[in-house]
């Protein structure tokens, strides 16, 4: 709000025949006591105004409540204007009017959102609108609403539009928010870890490696979408996991993507096996994951350049191979080729033909 | 005769240990932090190679690409970014640069492709293997040439083994081609993604996760 100089008018300590106020306002406007004792004393004569004017000015000069100085102003303009021989109707409405402006002249206020909304004052003016009006015989049925939905209008819209502004603030907020836990939960406990680590280079590059995915999938990926997430992301959540654990880096590439189902999930826990596999037992550096999916199937590869093995020499009851990828893939629907040869590497080659949606 | 190469990254930090990396096997002759640096200077030392970032802090990599191709059109671009939004990616190739390889690349894989880029050849990542293969999922070619709107089988091929991992050599043996042959295929998707009139890029990268 805005505060209000008070114009420099104080009750005369020398000059006073009741309390100085004539004295006082004499000395501000520049003009002789005596004019203004007269000018007080003829207004006294009409009504009374004289002196509600005089109790105005003294409230005034009391420093105490500029606004109750204000209404009793206007109230001895009221007296004066009756005096002249308006309606009292009319008369009513018009100090309703002035003190309404007043309020808001000495009070203050803003019809901006967020600044202080004078009611009272638009209330004030509103009511002698509608008192004015209806006492000189220009009423319509309109006036009456009209100045109802005028009111609303200037009390509810400041307001409405405060709640729009705050939901825009608080939205940008929660975005805020939701930042910084994502930069805290993982972006600093990951620098932490790694700082713990210094000593471990493996472990440092797969703890930077997995943070580099988590905030490449939250930056580009279809979380929102999709809730539930999708095959890439989830394959991405895979690879992460075994680089932490193994130490090998997984190269994650993709052509197109599904959502997240349970046949879908079976081939992530295969290609997962898989990618342990080629991890644990390689001895590569370096494991290429490919998912590609089109319209009649999805194919997963997991490639690595690793020391290879003879895939009919493996006895049946490992459990990894068998069951984790070609019996999960079966199970599936699907189907899983390993190709492997002593010294020439493995690649596993999960697919899943796509159900009609 | 060592491959003059100028890096092109906003990060110093990137650029240093890129430089340290490198430094004996390619020349690093500048460096630059911005597109209205790396102009001028890729401009006065006319490169072999300019190693760009996808992001700039002015403007793209293919920004650089435009202010440097008509005047000197011997300097090849290797892209070169942590960034995974395809649609930055095939912007900066489509701009003109022969390859794109995330930052994770290894120094030896590097290298070889930078000496490959020098050479005039293209170099996909397995990464942009997969958007490329992507950009030219099956769909109707609107534009009037199909010979740059489609890739042929054997292209495709060659794509979908380079996204799983496989390098040319290993190509080459699995497909029974020359190396030299599976270079040239590369080197056709590299011209035919830049001419291909049928992709509207940006559409693409918006419907191109899920089919």
């Amino acid at each position: 709000m805005t505060a209000r100089r008070a114009p420099a008018f104080a009750r005369s300590e020398s000059d006073r025949v009741v309390a100085g106020v004539c004295g006082g306002l004499a000395e501000t406007l520049g003009v002789d006591a005596t004019l203004v004792r007269l000018v007080f004393a003829l207004l006294a004569l009409a009504g009374g105004a004289g002196v509600l004017l005089y109790l105005a000015f003294w409230t005034y000069g009391n420093r105490g409540r500029p606004w109750v100085a204000g209404m009793i102003a206007a109230v001895a303009a009221g007296v004066l204007l009756v005096a002249l021989g308006l309606s009292t109707g009319s008369v009513f409405g018009l100090t309703l009017l002035v003190a309404g402006i007043l309020i808001i002249v000495v009070r203050g206020g803003t019809m901006r959102p967020g600044g202080s909304l004078p009611v009272p004052a638009v209330a004030l003016l509103l009511a002698g609108a509608v008192v004015f009006l209806s006492t000189h015989g220009r009423v319509t049925p309109l006036v009456a609403p009209g100045a109802l939905a005028g009111a609303l209008v200037l009390i509810v819209g400041p307001w409405i539009w405060q709640l729009a502004a705050d939901r825009t603030a608080r939205i940008r907020l929660e975005e805020r928010a939701n930042v910084a836990a994502r930069v805290h939960d993982s972006v600093l406990q990951t620098l932490a870890l790694v700082q713990r680590h210094a000593a471990d280079p493996a472990r440092v590059t797969a703890l930077a490696r997995r943070q580099e995915r988590d905030l490449r999938r939250w930056l580009y990926g279809g979380g929102l979408e999709h809730p539930d997430g999708t095959l890439v992301d989830a394959l991405g959540d895979a690879a992460g996991e075994i680089e932490e654990l193994h130490g090998a880096r997984i190269e994650l590439a993709a052509s197109g993507d599904v959502p997240l189902a349970d046949e879908v999930e079976q081939l992530v826990l295969a290609a997962r096996e898989a990618m342990t596999n080629a991890a644990k037992f390689s001895h590569a550096d370096e494991i290429a994951v490919f998912a590609e999916i089109d319209a009649e199937r999805i194919a997963v590869y997991i490639r690595d350049r690793g020391v290879g093995f003879e895939p009919d020499a493996v006895p049946a009851d490992r459990h990894g191979l068998t069951d984790s990828i070609h019996g999960r893939m079966r199970r599936a629907g699907g189907n899983a080729v390993v190709t492997s040869a002593p010294g020439a590497g493995t690649e596993v080659e999960l697919t899943l033909p796509r159900r009609p949606s | 005769m060592s491959v003059r190469v100028v890096l092109v990254d906003d990060h110093e930090l990137f650029r240093a240990g890129v430089r340290s990396e490198l430094g004996e096997i390619v020349d690093v002759v500048g460096e630059a932090g911005s597109v209205a640096e790396a102009v001028p200077l890729v401009l006065r030392l006319d490169p072999d190679v300019v190693l760009l970032d996808v992001h700039l802090p002015d403007g793209g990599g293919e920004a650089v690409i435009a202010g440097v191709a008509a005047e000197r059109p011997g300097v090849k671009f290797l892209a070169l970014s942590v960034s995974d939004a395809a649609e930055d990616v095939i912007s900066v190739i489509r701009a003109g640069a022969r390859g794109y390889v995330t930052k994770t690349i290894s120094r030896t894989e590097l290298t070889d492709a930078i000496a490959r880029v020098a050479e005039g050849d293209a170099v996909f990542s397995p990464r942009l293997a997969g958007f490329v293969l992507d950009a030219f999922r099956a769909g109707e070619p609107v534009g009037a040439d199909p010979e740059i709107e489609q890739l042929t089988p054997r292209e495709r091929e060659v794509l979908q083994l380079i996204a799983r991992g496989y390098r040319y050599k290993e190509i080459a043996a699995r497909l029974h081609l020359s190396v030299k042959t599976v270079e040239a295929h590369v080197s056709s998707v590299l011209r035919k993604l830049q001419l291909s009139s049928r992709h509207e890029l940006t559409r693409w990268a918006h419907e191109r996760r899920l089919i």
